[in-house]
């Protein structure tokens, strides 16, 4: 035979993982060689350790920003662990051969400042009219094509099913292994000979082919048998192994090189169901197991039953009925599909449909949860501890115990109560503020994304001081620590990056105020600068008066309590100031809406009212003026105007005087339901007590409300439910007792009337408004 | 063949040539009581092959993937039922289905509000009754019936507007595949290759809920509106084309340019938004399925034929347009003439003569 035994396989394939395990046995090879950074050879013994359960990645980054990955997950059904651990097993030496890391992502660096020259000509050569020979008929498309999508997606269209499946019904089921080699190979060079990859990438192939060849060379020269080699390579080299050229030492010296770090991480099947395209994930993780452990087995025939029946009792345990009768019919539905298709068994697509056409009524959305259980799982790699450790990570694992946090890491719920306030009676400075800590670096890990642990609202007792966490440990944890690696070296140094990212991309002051708010939260300082200087830009722009209001409250709070966090407040005082003139000029023009937005508008109005009740500083004679005169207009939206009339009543700024001339101007005869009633809501969403105690406002309401036709009567009453709806039956206790007075009743029998369940006629009555035209409300 | 001056012939004998070149041309194995392989009824229905010199014209277009799955039921002697939106091609498969396994899609049943348990299974001649008694003579045999003993497929339309006691009477025959006949002491065992396509209509959700022992019995297939803007023209041009080939419009036919505006007219008041999503629409009250849109060009074709130039113009297509969007007067009218106002005026010169024509008709 001569030469190196290459197997081409394709990546996260069950059939080539099974296939590659009997030729190993058949070839007994002495040294091993798999696809995969040579320069992360050491970290290959941890893959075999006992304690290490798959799905589980390597992931190498460069260490300078913008930081770039490659990602090179792996399962337990995975070609190169078959044959790395076949190798542990049996104690046959096992390398990685392909480019190191850091060349890669110098390479990829590299790239891309190519194809960004490239589109750029390519740009230009558009306007001189020269065609493009790439099928890219969109320019703002990366000229880069996916490795071999193109001629997948002829296959696509020649087959009418997705390459997966294409590759599942052909590949997957074939039986000897010499066959499937072959297949595999065949496929390997077919696609070679047909892929019209980007230049740039096929330079990269060779590149990384000839450094193959010439770490199998250095293998034979340190006196391995060429035959006893093996190598595991994705089929599409495997013709570039046999012939292509062998780097020289010299070209091995000149690669682009990169700062950069690897670490292992767990993975899960979740996030490689996610990662699309060829090599980088396979879309049903699960179902690929089960075809793994039924392919051990020898029983592939058995799949189609157990997937089906694994899928139906996934939809049982989400709550619905499935028969077996139904299951056995899929099954044989799914074999006539498959027959129909020319395959040997059924693959994932015919399952898939066969179970949605018998147990799922003919609607793929009725089995999607039991889909989603079954195809892509939920498990979740592990590796040994103290594998896996990135900067963050240690940082991360150096906090939670400096903090004392450690004994949360567990994967019971647990609750933690903080106190921010100092204790004073605790000499050490860093002990007394610790539950301050805590809440820092909580809040950087929820600003990071990562779900250790989650915030719980706030109660009533200690409001301000008293902060509310549940802490939770998943591998997934793991996962997004190590993820995190990307924004920086430590957790605040991760944090401050995250903010900056979302700052660059926030475009309203909304979001500036949420980011600010995070890094207040966070205790950084320097961040939160950054984050009121995003704001203030922003803020000279148009907004809202709704946005405004809520930035304005969101400031108000860093002010009050900014020094329970340690935060220095001044820089935020004249934002607020800026930020509440605005909305003192704006507000008037605001509520001059329609009564959608009503409620969006009274709600700032209030938020507003606010301010400068809480900081001194803040004028409020603008405010009450401005107040007085949304009350007085009549052109405005009557729900704003009847808001700020109870505003006014509240801070004791409208006397009993205007209040009755208002309440008569505004529910006078003749004024139509919606404005009348409309008006009504906005004073009754506020201070209910203070109207409740006024019988004259009632008095007038009804006599108001007597005065309308039927027609207009049923308009009124749409608002009055809904001005009422909210009131507690105490509340509308109290308004019985006042209707009582008027109607002259007795204040207990009218409270029935008030109080009691609907008749089945007044429901009638009632469903009938729901017929109501609602367009022009 | 029958005679020629049948209105529409059923699906077997239109495309007769087309089915006895592919059973001439059959490799694969037939399933009993079948006339050709699954996979020779699917090049039928999805076409776009030439099959010993015979072109075969498609006759679903859409997902192929559902015609498979609604053969391989038939394979596997499930019934089936095809539910869909009025106008998604429900009827049409069934009846090409029937057609190419059976060479008969002739045995159907219409389900009514009015459609009686005897019309799934069996009812009297009752003057034979009674000069004779019951006897074979005197039974009239239902389709279904019909469908048992000769071990072919029998076709219910409408399923849901049958009343459930109705429906009900289906659950033994596709359970146990055999009839009783009480009066004469008989069980009627069904042939293999008996199985029962059944059509329903999602607008008539609710009319009368199919129980859940019948749904079981059933593999359930959802026939979708075609996905995008040129499955649906080939669609109407296609069976635009079959369909005036019967019936001597004396009209040419419509041009590329007229079907796609009135199915863009159609895609866009059904969806309830302009094509590029950029606008919201009021919705009218009739479907607007693309069986309609093949009707509103006949009709148009039927104008432009008798009253007009033989081709169709704006006009023509305005008053077809009219029929087919206003049903409900007050309610359509206004959807209609927002749509002529915010979208169709906005479009250009190539739209204009509609607009005017449609605004003529809407003042």
């Amino acid at each position: 035979m001569g030469g190196p035994v290459l197997f081409g396989v394709r990546h996260l394939s069950p059939s080539a993982a099974y296939c590659l395990r009997q030729a190993l046995d058949a070839h007994q090879p002495q040294l091993v060689l798999v696809e995969g950074p040579s320069d992360l050879n050491d970290q290959m013994h941890w893959l075999c350790h006992p304690q290490t359960q798959f799905p589980a990645a390597i992931l190498a980054y460069t260490k300078k920003p913008p930081v770039r990955t490659i990602l090179y997950p792996f399962a337990c059904y995975s070609p190169e662990i078959q044959a790395i651990l076949w190798a542990h097993e049996h104690r046959v030496e096992c390398r990685f051969m392909d480019l190191p890391s850091d060349v890669f992502l110098a390479l990829e660096e590299g790239a891309k400042e190519t194809v960004d020259a490239e589109q750029e000509e390519a740009r230009e050569s558009e306007e001189t009219g020269e065609p493009e020979p790439g099928e890219n008929p969109e320019p703002s498309e990366p000229n880069v094509q996916e490795d071999t999508e193109w001629v997948y997606r002829q296959l696509e269209t020649m087959t009418g099913e997705d390459h997966d499946t294409f590759w599942e019904r052909n590949f997957e089921q074939i039986e000897g292994w010499q066959e499937s080699s072959a297949a595999f190979q065949m496929f390997g060079e077919q696609l070679r000979e047909t892929a019209r990859d980007h230049p740039l990438r096929t330079a990269e192939t060779l590149v990384r082919e000839a450094y193959m060849r010439r770490v199998i060379q250095k293998a034979v020269e340190s006196g391995v048998p060429e035959e006893k080699i093996f190598c595991v390579c994705g089929a599409f080299h495997v013709a570039g192994l046999r012939e292509g050229p062998v780097m020289t030492e010299e070209e091995e010296r000149t690669l682009p090189r990169t700062d950069s770090a690897s670490t292992l991480m767990p993975y899960s099947y979740y996030r490689l169901s996610t990662r699309s395209g060829y090599g980088a994930g396979n879309k049903a993780p699960a179902y690929f197991e089960l075809l793994w452990e039924e392919r051990n087995r020898g029983d592939l025939a058995g799949l189609a039953g157990r997937y089906l029946v694994s899928l139906a009792a996934a939809h049982r345990k989400a709550g619905n009925l499935v028969s077996s009768a139904e299951v056995i019919e899929a099954v044989r539905l799914a074999g006539t599909l498959c027959a129909m298709r020319g395959s040997r068994y059924p693959c994932l697509q015919d399952l898939r449909d066969a179970a949605v056409t018998t147990m799922g009524h003919g609607a793929f959305s009725e089995l999607a949860v039991a889909v989603a259980e079954t195809e892509i799982g939920r498990r979740i790699g592990t590796l040994p501890e103290g594998v896996s450790r990135t900067s963050v990570q240690e940082d991360f694992y150096r906090q939670i115990k400096e903090l004392r946090l450690e004994k949360y890491r567990t994967v019971e719920l647990q609750n933690l109560d903080l106190d921010l306030r100092e204790r004073l009676n605790i000499k050490d400075p860093a002990t007394a503020i610790l539950d301050l800590r805590r809440s820092f670096f909580l809040h950087r890990l929820r600003v990071l994304g990562i779900s250790f642990a989650t915030l719980l609202p706030s109660r009533q007792e200690g409001a301000n001081w008293g902060e509310y966490w549940q802490l939770h440990w998943t591998p997934e944890v793991e996962i997004e620590i190590v993820e995190s690696a990307l924004l920086g070296d430590t957790i605040e140094g991760a944090a401050a990056f995250a903010l900056k990212e979302r700052g660059e991309k926030s475009t309203s002051i909304r979001d500036a105020a949420s980011i600010f708010q995070d890094a207040f939260l966070c205790g950084m300082p320097s961040a939160a600068r950054h984050a009121l200087e995003l704001l203030q830009t922003l803020s000279v722009d148009a907004a809202a008066i709704s946005e405004v209001a809520e930035t304005a409250q969101s400031l108000s709070l860093v002010v009050r309590y900014g020094d329970l966090r340690r935060f220095d407040t001044a820089p935020v005082i004249p934002l607020l100031r800026q930020l509440y003139l605005r909305a003192c000029l704006t507000m008037e023009e605001a509520c001059q809406c329609d009564a959608k937005t009503a409620p969006v508008v009274t709600a700032a109005m209030d938020r507003v009212n606010q301010l400068p009740l809480h900081h001194d500083f803040l004028d409020e004679t603008p405010w009450l003026e401005l107040l007085g005169r949304i009350s007085d207009r009549d052109d405005l939206n009557t729900r704003c105007s009847g808001f700020a009339m109870a505003t006014l009543l509240e801070r004791g700024k409208a006397d009993e005087e205007l209040l009755a001339r208002e309440v008569s101007r505004r529910l006078s005869p003749g004024v139509p339901a919606d404005l009348g009633a409309g008006w009504f809501e906005g004073l009754a969403s506020k201070n209910r007590y203070a109207l409740i105690a006024r019988l004259s406002l009632w008095q007038y309401l009804d006599s108001y409300l007597g005065t309308l036709d039927d027609k207009e009567f049923r308009r009124a009453l749409v608002f009055l439910r809904r001005a009422f709806a909210d009131f507690t039956p105490a509340e509308k206790n109290d308004i019985a007792e006042n209707l009582g007075e008027i109607w002259g009743v007795n204040s207990g029998e009218s409270a029935e009337q008030v109080m009691q369940e609907l008749t089945h006629e007044e429901q009638e009555t009632l469903s009938g408004l729901d017929e109501f035209d609602f367009d022009d409300i | 063949m029958a005679e020629k001056n049948v209105q529409r012939l059923p699906a077997e004998e239109l495309f007769q040539r087309e089915l006895e070149a592919l059973i001439a041309a059959e490799q694969d194995a037939v399933p009993t009581g079948w006339r050709m392989s699954p996979r020779s009824v699917l090049t039928y229905i999805t076409g776009g092959v030439s099959v010993k010199g015979v072109d075969i014209t498609p006759k679903y277009m859409g997902n192929r993937r559902l015609v498979e799955i609604a053969i391989a039921t038939l394979v596997t002697d499930r019934a089936l039922l095809l539910i869909g939106e009025p106008g998604t091609a429900k009827s049409w498969l069934s009846e090409h289905l029937a057609a190419a396994v059976n060479g008969d899609s002739t045995k159907v049943v219409q389900g009514t509000a009015g459609t009686t348990e005897e019309q799934i299974r069996y009812s009297w001649n009752y003057a034979m009754l009674i000069a004779k008694g019951p006897s074979l003579e005197a039974m009239v045999k239902s389709p279904i019936y019909r469908a048992m003993e000769t071990g072919s497929i029998a076709r219910l339309e409408e399923i849901s507007r049958c009343a459930s006691e109705v429906q009900d009477a289906l659950i033994s025959i596709l359970s146990e595949k055999r009839l009783s006949v009480p009066e004469l002491g008989l069980e009627v065992p069904a042939e293999k290759g008996f199985s029962v396509i059944a059509t329903a209509n999602t607008r008539d959700k609710g009319v009368n809920e199919m129980s859940a022992a019948l749904k079981r019995r059933f593999n359930i297939v959802v026939l979708p509106t075609p996905s995008d803007m040129e499955t649906e023209m080939e669609i109407v041009r296609t069976r635009v084309a079959q369909l005036s080939a019967g019936l001597d419009l004396n009209a040419k036919q419509p041009d590329k340019d007229t079907v796609e505006k009135v199915v863009t007219i159609f895609r866009e008041l059904r969806s309830g938004a302009t094509l590029d999503g950029k606008q919201k629409l009021k919705g009218t009250s009739g479907v607007l399925s693309t069986a309609e849109a093949i009707s509103l060009l006949a009709n148009s074709m039927a104008l432009a034929g008798s009253f007009g130039s033989g081709e169709i113009d704006g006009e023509d297509l305005a008053a077809a347009l009219q029929g087919a969007i206003v049903k409900d007067e007050e309610k359509d009218k206004v959807s209609w003439k927002e749509y002529l106002e915010n979208v169709m005026k906005k479009r250009g010169s190539a739209w204009l003569p509609l607009y005017r024509a449609c605004r003529e008709l809407n003042p």
